[in-house]
């Protein structure tokens, strides 16, 4: 009963969050959602099936780029259709990558997934003719109907619905058959396979519905940033969303939007910062891993429990 | 819940009290300025020296006399690390964050250019940024911070194959704005003097490995092999020639590089390599305004070595303070932009009388250097790039 | 592309490749130990590096005292951060070891900036600069140099892993820990001495490749080569780690040569990964079936 009311408050705050804030703080939470969006999708990769990635920024690379291109070349396409090709694109990507990584283990698939990263945005700034390359490519606005998203608010919104069926559509996933599968495959994969669960298809969907989910937080990501450039892809981008989900918890839907929310809000705030940085992130990394296993999530996890 | 509610409203609070002054960034007592830099990545040095140590050193000296018309001036900088992406975020940040009044200073073509047409949409000035691609040219709220490109290619082929009476060239240049601004305006002006150019390699930007490169450009034999880099690529590239014995060609850099970073990164490999330089020497002239910088610079930063990037920051603050006190107490963008373009034949002490016309240009000058025992020996005096 | 060119060229990716070699050799003394991946061990070769460096500088000593300072500061780092946090989760999985050394890089990485910024500082050689001929070819005096010191602290490993009783414990805990603790041998000092070998292995390869490639806080990067050689050699061979190494060095200083060069960035990640899809085994490496 407190979780429902819990919610409609968010979903008060949430709808009226650009009458309240002023014009950055509307951009930052459109950021964070995006950021949430993208922990749900390695959150399915990493925190169900154990395939941890480095190399997430890619997909997101992919995700931004593709819905970039299709505005600037097909401005008339509206901007759900665009998302939506957005993270299409980028789940073919994912899935043709996923595929032969499904014989490798752990480590060598997470290495993989950091090489699989360099070269995507290595081949964005490969193909300037297409993408301007080191150069950087500026965002078109988007456009809804005949409605253009040209201010932080009217992307907010964008971005607000956007995240909010992902998100439902993720919650409700524990609750199908491939959820449940899911779970199996990262209590026990040895286990689920021995069961009956056919680990190597699930784990190919969970490969190619990341990448999808990733793939549309790029196209959304794009429109609220408005210029792209591949060098800003890196591996530390890959890096701060492994942070995310670590700090969240891995495998809880609203460990990865705290997640998301904790690391995207300390990265604006310690703008000022930028040397001690690195270093704050690197101390919350190991102190996590050490204290507190389990994320935000499992730590109200036994909160709730007492 | 009920904790995590009033944080909530005191976030709105604070997130939306911001007062609305007249103008955005001046206050009663204070100018804000600000910019994107790079303080770390390839131009981690040249952009902390530009800002801490340039901008600041300067602001020092005007906030201990009482300010431009009492006000103090502050800065707020972020890091992009050379990242156009970032820097337009930065930049995004400090405009509607930190609401500075200009963005002063800030570096690197890409990243620069990047921000153009967000700073226009918001008529933020952008003051004296470290780079000249062509494109800065003659727009209302921008004022070039460095001699253009193409005006730094003339001056720099008309002495080559002019004066000196060279005649192939080879080109090593980064990939992107930066280095195909020159590319074009090499082209350009060797096709003025009936010639072309023997080669062409580039580098991506932020890589510092140049060997392949260098094999490639010395398998084409050209007289002068420009060098369009960061000063770590830069010197690797000095390094290089060093190591497979290439000697029969001089190595001239481009304005943007042409300081003693790049030399001290090189060391004895830097020996008779030439380039244009946009600055006095910063350690030797007695120019009275280099004077008063490296006095300023004992000052306040005693340990910090004077060099070309500081200056330049020095200048660009030095530039700007000018423009402020004659925009008078009512200081707003538009009067700033008006006052500056009423700079006639001033002189600053560093750098020959500046006049700023309609292009918004502030500099339009450069001499020769040669490299001699590990300093630059100045050979020519300032040349003309009209 | 004449003889002599493309000899100095092979020379070069030799030298890169035999510290490549290094860090791969670093990467598996500590796999095999430890069966965790220390993603910070090119933050860590980074850090002692710098220390030396500082040392040297302040002190206006010699720049042979630059080995032996690395050497003990690696030491000094390695065994810190094994006792203190490794050591702790030494009941966890090889995940969260791996994000706690991920994490260790972040922190050291942040550590070298605040201390010495993220510039970039030439690095003295110990070698002269001009080019020796040896005939027609010209080859660079710090090429040979490198891949000289490293064969040698390549044969002083071998030695020690097959004549000391050091080098037979540690062989004996990565093949069997179980079976290792119940012959008398203290995996926990296994362990931390396998930290601190790999780190000093990495310091020396870390002043070797300095003068080279330039002293700065993103020389850790490093360690993706040499995660490359060796799964490239085969991970968790030695011998393959030294052939991974030199053979990466070798094509990254080729590929440029033929084809676009700013392919040379892209190599290590290519090479990887076709590598993992074709023959994850490495060139010298046998598939370990998987235990249930």
């Amino acid at each position: 009963m407190r979780a429902r009311w819990a919610l409609v408050a968010l979903g008060a705050l949430l709808a009226a969050w650009p009458w309240l804030a002023p014009r950055y703080f509307v951009f930052l939470a459109s950021l964070i959602l995006v950021n949430a969006v993208v922990a749900l999708g390695l959150n399915l990769l990493s925190g169900y099936t154990n395939q941890l990635s480095f190399g997430h920024a890619g997909f997101l690379a992919i995700g931004a780029y593709t819905a970039a291109l299709l505005t600037l070349h097909a401005p008339a396409v509206p901007v759900v259709a665009t998302l939506a090709a957005a993270g299409a694109l980028t789940a073919v990507v994912g899935l043709a990558f996923g595929v032969p990584c499904l014989r490798l283990s752990g480590l060598y698939l997470a290495m993989a997934t950091l090489a699989f990263g360099f070269v995507i945005t290595e081949a964005i700034l490969n193909l300037d003719g297409l993408t301007r390359g080191a150069d950087g490519l500026r965002v078109p606005v988007a456009r809804l109907g005949g409605w253009a998203l040209a201010t932080d608010t009217a992307r907010y919104y964008l971005v607000a619905g956007v995240t909010v069926l992902l998100v439902a559509a993720a919650a409700n996933l524990a609750r199908t058959r491939t959820g449940r599968a899911l779970l199996a495959i990262r209590e026990s994969e040895i286990a689920a396979q021995a069961s009956g669960v056919p680990v190597a298809r699930y784990k190919t969907i969970a490969f190619g519905v990341s990448a999808f989910y990733t793939g549309v937080a790029g196209g959304l990501f794009a429109f609220i940033v408005g210029f792209l450039s591949p060098d800003a892809f890196d591996v530390f981008m890959s890096v701060d969303f492994v942070v995310m989900i670590i700090v969240g918890g891995l495998g809880s839907v609203p460990g990865s939007i705290v997640g998301a929310a904790v690391v995207t809000v300390l990265h604006d705030s310690l703008a000022g910062f930028q040397n001690y940085r690195p270093l704050i992130f690197g101390v919350i990394l190991v102190a996590c891993m050490l204290f507190m296993p389990g994320g935000i999530a499992g730590f109200g996890a036994r909160l709730a429990r007492r | 819940m009920r904790s995590l509610m009033s944080s909530l409203v005191a976030v709105l609070i604070l997130g939306a009290s911001s007062p609305a002054t007249a103008q955005q960034g001046v206050t009663e007592r204070e100018i804000v300025l600000g910019c994107s830099n790079s303080f770390s990545g390839p131009l981690a040095f040249t952009g902390e020296q530009a800002t801490k140590f340039g901008v600041d050193l300067y602001l020092k000296v005007v906030n201990d006399a009482g300010g431009i018309h009492g006000r103090r001036v502050r800065t707020v900088y972020y890091d992009d690390g050379y990242k156009p992406q970032d820097a337009v975020a930065n930049t995004r940040k400090l405009v509607e964050q930190d609401r500075i009044f200009a963005v002063i200073a800030p570096q690197g073509t890409p990243p620069v250019v990047a921000t153009l047409e967000y700073l226009e949409e918001n008529r933020v000035p952008l003051l004296f940024p470290f780079q000249g691609s062509p494109v800065t040219r003659g727009r209302k709220y921008v004022f070039s911070g460095m001699t253009l490109y193409d005006r730094q290619a003339k001056m720099m082929i008309d002495y080559l194959a002019g004066q000196r009476k060279y005649r192939t060239f080879g080109v090593l240049y980064q990939d992107d704005e930066y280095g195909k601004a020159f590319l074009t305006a090499f082209e350009k002006d060797l096709g003025r003097h009936n010639l072309k150019l023997a080669a062409a390699e580039s580098v991506k930007r932020g890589a510092s490995d140049v060997s392949a490169q260098i094999a490639k450009l010395q398998a084409a034999r050209p007289q002068v092999t420009f060098l369009v880099l960061t000063p770590g690529p830069g010197a690797q590239a000095l390094k290089e020639r060093q190591k497979i014995g290439w000697t029969d060609t001089v190595m001239v850099s481009s304005g943007p590089l042409t300081d003693e970073r790049y030399l001290a990164l090189a060391a004895d490999a830097a020996e008779g390599v030439e380039g244009l330089s946009l600055w006095p020497d910063p350690l030797t002239s007695d120019l009275p305004g280099v004077k008063a910088y490296r006095a300023a610079m004992q000052k306040y930063f005693g340990k910090n070595e004077p060099n070309r990037y500081s200056l330049s920051g020095y200048f660009a603050a030095m530039l700007f303070t000018e423009g402020a006190r004659r925009a008078g107490k009512t200081l707003t963008r538009e009067s700033l932009v008006t006052a500056l373009e009423g700079i006639k034949g001033w002189d600053s002490g560093i750098l020959p009388p500046i006049t700023i016309g309609p292009d918004h240009e502030t500099q339009r000058q450069g001499f020769w250097v040669r490299v001699e025992k590990g300093r630059f020996k100045q050979l020519t005096d300032w040349l003309t790039s009209d | 592309m004449t003889t002599a060119a493309l000899v100095h060229v092979i020379v070069s990716g030799l030298a890169t490749g035999s510290v490549y070699a290094l860090m791969a050799l670093s990467l598996v003394i500590i796999y095999n130990a430890t069966r965790t991946l220390n993603f910070a061990q090119g933050e860590m070769l980074m850090i002692s590096t710098f220390v030396a460096w500082s040392v040297q500088q302040a002190f206006a000593l010699p720049l042979l005292v630059t080995l032996p300072v690395a050497v003990l500061a690696a030491a000094a780092v390695a065994l810190v951060f094994e006792r203190l946090v490794i050591r702790r989760a030494i009941g966890a999985t090889h995940w969260d070891v791996l994000i706690i050394t991920l994490g260790l890089s972040l922190a050291l990485r942040a550590v070298a900036g605040l201390a010495w910024s993220h510039d970039e500082f030439p690095f003295p050689s110990f070698f002269p600069s001009r080019p020796i001929a040896l005939g027609p070819v010209r080859v660079a005096p710090v090429s040979l140099g490198i891949i000289g010191a490293s064969l040698a602290l390549m044969l002083a490993l071998a030695a020690l892993f097959r004549w000391t009783r050091l080098g037979r414990a540690m062989r004996a805990v990565s093949q069997n820990q179980r079976a290792a603790r119940l012959m008398g041998i203290s995996v926990e000092r296994v362990y931390s001495l396998a930290w601190v070998l790999a780190a000093v292995v990495g310091a020396i390869a870390g002043v070797l490749v300095a003068p080279v490639i330039f002293l700065s806080s993103k020389m850790g990067l490093i360690v993706i080569n040499g995660f490359t050689a060796a799964v490239l050699g085969g991970f968790g061979s030695m011998p393959g780690a030294v052939l991974g190494g030199m053979l990466l060095g070798v094509l990254e200083n080729l590929a440029p040569l033929y084809l676009p060069s700013g392919i040379r960035y892209s190599v290590p990640f290519i090479v990887l990964i076709a590598i993992l899809l074709v023959r994850p085994a490495g060139l010298l490496g046998r598939v370990e079936p998987r235990k249930v």
